[in-house]
């Protein structure tokens, strides 16, 4: 995008200007008079984050790719950036065009985490933009929304025109083109409203409204009749046909992840009852290895990337992975390209495979057993034994690794005191066991996450442990890992968690709460040096909310859930019954066999 | 550098790179840019598998550099032929003093500032040896090769500096600039900022100094 004096004036002022020029490579220009309709993707958190999100670069590619649609990007300014927009009274602008957002037909924002919230509030408000849906007239754009937290966004309903669900691909240029044909015909907003909650996928909240029978939301009274009763997700029924782009934007600016990607299958079949991504992206579909290595050459060669990441939820899975893998390495010889592959399962095999593709090199593996006692990993439906844990770790030794990188989470349903303690004792048995076969120095890396009941997972009904229990618990675990200076210990926040609690499982009251943190100065929540829980109290006060009634509420089966008439696929009854059988510790047969 | 890599890698030029896991484009700068300093014009030495034509590789990599990049020119050498790196023995920064908004600096203070630099026999640089504890200092004064202010009328003032380097010895251009601000101190010296550019870089042809463009 071309600079402006008052803009260059501004960016002088603030860290890492590069994060709002733009001009990366294969980045798409287009004329604005040459298309019919114009879009911005906002991501509303920094540059850095939103350009490691694989989703920005498929949409940006699915959109461009036609003719007779544009789309531009835009992220959260961070806080100096937005100090200096303020300052100088200058609105938030699209990073191609450098035109502001109010020029575009329509605004997407991408949802994946409850705690960028705050920034989409900012944002709209950096955009000059009213707040609220029925606020805003035609001459606005729409603000529509899509992403995982489109599974329950009812907390930021009132400020949004519609929601996409599922997997939008496919469904965003289908969507846009919808919007075309109805501009052209003149409609007003709310017909224009009528007309696109016809498609599948379509969520537009104005057409609902929530009621509460004391103090409990107690049901959704639809208010426009050719609306949906329930909301259907879309999907991507082939990935092999589906759009992927094979020239993303490759930025300057150092991102979170910067390397190739390809998403080898997508969804997993193991159902882990605490997983909300399990459940939203299923069914399991996978692209076919010679679709993958045709795709591998032509990112490498149209970015320059060294490193390609075979990306999925649980990568060990994919069906033939040997192959997939002697596939992709014919297809970069001498490229100079490494490949990578993340989310290992706790197996021989996946040791096997990371040590396929490290020839040599051995740094540490990472696994996420979640759990350290049997009981509590049957609990959670995760099949791993301990056994298997010795099993796996002893292959890795034996390989050469050193070092494992351990993911946990605490206060799941069912925990004890004696869970917690496990996973320190965890780490030092499998420490005084590798010292017995020869191996001392194993070093361990542990991060410990706090549970957060999501929606649209088995465990939607369950509450979060109060914070002054998983603080406890928290300490416990410093306590013991102090007397292990081998284990480098990190913690997640509680109060973070416990907002993010809050939200998930949210309903519309909270979107005037989210108004009020924004105003008392909420922004990047989920960064810890903007982080500030004290703001939100005094929000949660103001607004007479307790927080505590949504985080740690537990729903029996019969209860209305504010997330129920979005349909992501799965029955409920198998989520009840998943849930009942957490509780005798029961594993379902895996559901790829269904 | 990054930038570079993927250009190269998108080029679809012949790159030779390094044996073994993880391996490497075979692509060495001729001196590395010290932290904070922009660069005019770079040197760099690349292998590839095979010989090509030095038009056609200019142009495929041109392609692919992004805008604010532009490669100049190639040549081929033999691949024994000795190093770049090996070459250099000098660089010459251009460092404009950003005179921040209001503030304005006597061109009289740099000027003399820049004098007494030059008229010091020592300056020292410490220079932590291997193990921590151990400082020892060089004395940098003999790397200053030439110093040169110009002070023009309503431009920024712009101290040219022409610095020894290479593998026995060399100096920071910001440590020097540090050097100076101290030679006036008390007179707002210490708040000084200085925009740094490499201009080019030097090397010995028939016993005299010549920038590198020229020599080889
Ligand atoms: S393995 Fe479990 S936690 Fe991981 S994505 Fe699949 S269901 Fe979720």
């Amino acid at each position: 995008m071309m600079v402006d004096v008052k803009l260059e004036t501004i960016l002088s002022k603030v860290q890492k200007p590069g994060r709002y020029i733009g001009n990366e490579w294969n980045c798409c220009l287009k004329e604005h008079d040459q298309v019919s309709l114009r879009m911005v993707l906002a991501f509303p958190d920094l540059y850095e984050v939103g350009m490691s999100n694989q989703g920005v670069k498929i949409l940006y590619d699915s959109v461009n790719k036609d003719q007779d649609l544009l789309m531009e990007r835009v992220f959260a300014p961070a806080v100096d950036m937005e100090e200096q927009l303020r300052l100088a009274g200058y609105p938030l602008f699209a990073l191609e065009s450098g035109k502001p957002l109010r020029a575009f037909d329509l605004i997407g924002f991408s949802l994946q985490y409850e705690l960028s919230y705050t920034n989409v509030i900012n944002m709209l408000d950096l955009a000059g933009i009213p707040l609220y849906s029925d606020q805003r007239s035609r001459d606005y754009p729409l603000i529509i929304g899509g992403g995982p937290c489109c599974f329950n966004p009812e907390p930021l309903a009132p400020f949004f025109d519609l929601f996409l669900l599922g997997e939008s691909e496919e469904a965003l240029p289908r969507l846009l083109k919808a919007v075309i044909t109805h501009n052209q015909r003149g409609l007003a907003k709310q017909n224009i409203l009528i007309e696109l909650s016809n498609l599948k996928g379509v969520y537009v909240p104005s057409f609902y409204s929530p009621e509460y029978y004391s103090g409990s939301f107690s049901g959704l009274q639809k208010l426009e009749k050719q609306a949906p009763g329930s909301v259907e997700k879309n999907y991507v029924a082939d990935l092999d046909s589906a759009p992927y782009p094979t020239a993303p934007l490759v930025p300057y600016i150092q991102t979170a992840h910067d390397r190739a990607v390809i998403e080898i299958f997508r969804g997993c079949s193991r159902g882990c009852r605490f997983c909300q991504a399990g459940y939203i992206f299923k069914p399991v579909r996978r692209r076919s290895a010679a679709k993958i290595a045709e795709t591998a050459r032509d990112l490498i060669a149209s970015t320059g990337y060294d490193e390609l990441s075979l990306s999925s939820l649980s990568s060990s899975d994919y069906p033939a992975i040997d192959e997939l893998i002697k596939k992709v390495d014919e297809a970069l010889i001498g490229k100079g390209v490494r490949c990578s592959l993340p989310s290992l399962r706790l197996d021989s095999y996946s040791v096997n495979l990371a040590e396929n593709l490290h020839q040599g090199r051995r740094s540490s593996l990472t696994f996420a057993p979640e759990a350290a006692t049997e009981r509590l990993r049957k609990v959670i439906g995760k099949r791993i034994s301990e056994a298997q844990i010795y099993r796996t770790l002893n292959d890795a030794v034996t390989a050469g690794w050193n070092g494992f990188k351990l993911y946990f989470m605490i206060g799941l349903p069912t925990e004890e005191e004696r869970d917690v303690e496990a996973i320190a004792e965890l780490c030092r048995e499998l420490r005084r066991h590798f010292k017995r076969q020869g191996r001392p120095g194993i070093r361990f890396s542990v991060s410990v996450a706090n549970f957060v009941p999501k929606a649209h997972s088995p465990f939607q009904w369950e509450s979060q442990l109060r914070m002054p229990a998983l603080i406890s618990r928290q300490q416990l675990l410093i306590e013991r890992f102090k007397k292990m200076p081998w284990v480098e210990f990190s913690w997640h926040d509680v109060e973070t968690s416990f907002l993010e609690a809050v939200f998930a499982r949210g309903d519309r009251r909270l979107a005037p709460l989210l108004e009020k943190a924004w105003q008392l100065g909420c922004r990047f929540d989920g960064w810890s040096e903007n982080f500030s829980y004290s703001r939100w109290q005094q929000a949660f006060k103001e607004l007479s909310i307790d927080p505590e009634n949504y985080a740690n509420h537990k729903f029996s089966y019969d209860d209305p859930l504010p997330w129920e008439h979005l349909n992501c696929g799965v029955e409920k009854e198998l989520l009840i019954c998943e849930h009942r059988l957490a509780f005798n510790g029961q594993f379902e047969k895996d559901v790829r066999n269904n | 550098m990054r930038l570079l890599q993927r250009a190269l890698r998108r080029s679809g030029l012949p790159l030779a790179y390094s044996q073994g896991y993880n391996p490497r484009l075979r692509l060495v700068l001729a001196l590395p840019l010290p932290l904070g300093v922009t660069a005019g014009r770079e040197f760099g030495e690349l292998y590839l598998t095979e010989i090509v034509d030095l038009d056609y590789f200019v142009s495929s990599l041109s392609a692919q550099l992004p805008a604010g990049l532009r490669l100049v020119g190639a040549s081929a050498v033999a691949a024994e032929s000795p190093s770049l790196a090996s070459l250099v023995v000098a660089n010459r920064y251009r460092a404009r003093l950003k005179l921040s908004e209001g503030k304005l600096v006597k061109p009289a203070l740099i000027e003399s500032a820049a004098i007494k630099l030059m008229a010091k026999e020592e300056i020292l640089m410490p220079r932590s040896g291997k193990k921590k504890k151990h400082i020892s200092c060089t004395n940098v004064r003999p790397y200053i090769f030439e110093l040169q202010l110009n002070l023009d009328q309503g431009a920024d003032p712009v101290l040219v500096m022409l610095l020894k380097a290479g593998s026995d010895g060399g100096v920071s251009p910001f440590f020097l600039l540090h050097k100076l601000a101290e030679c006036e101190p008390d007179s707002g010296s210490e708040t000084w900022q200085w925009l740094v550019e490499r201009e080019s870089l030097y090397m010995i042809s028939n016993g005299a100094l010549v920038p590198l463009a020229e020599g080889v």
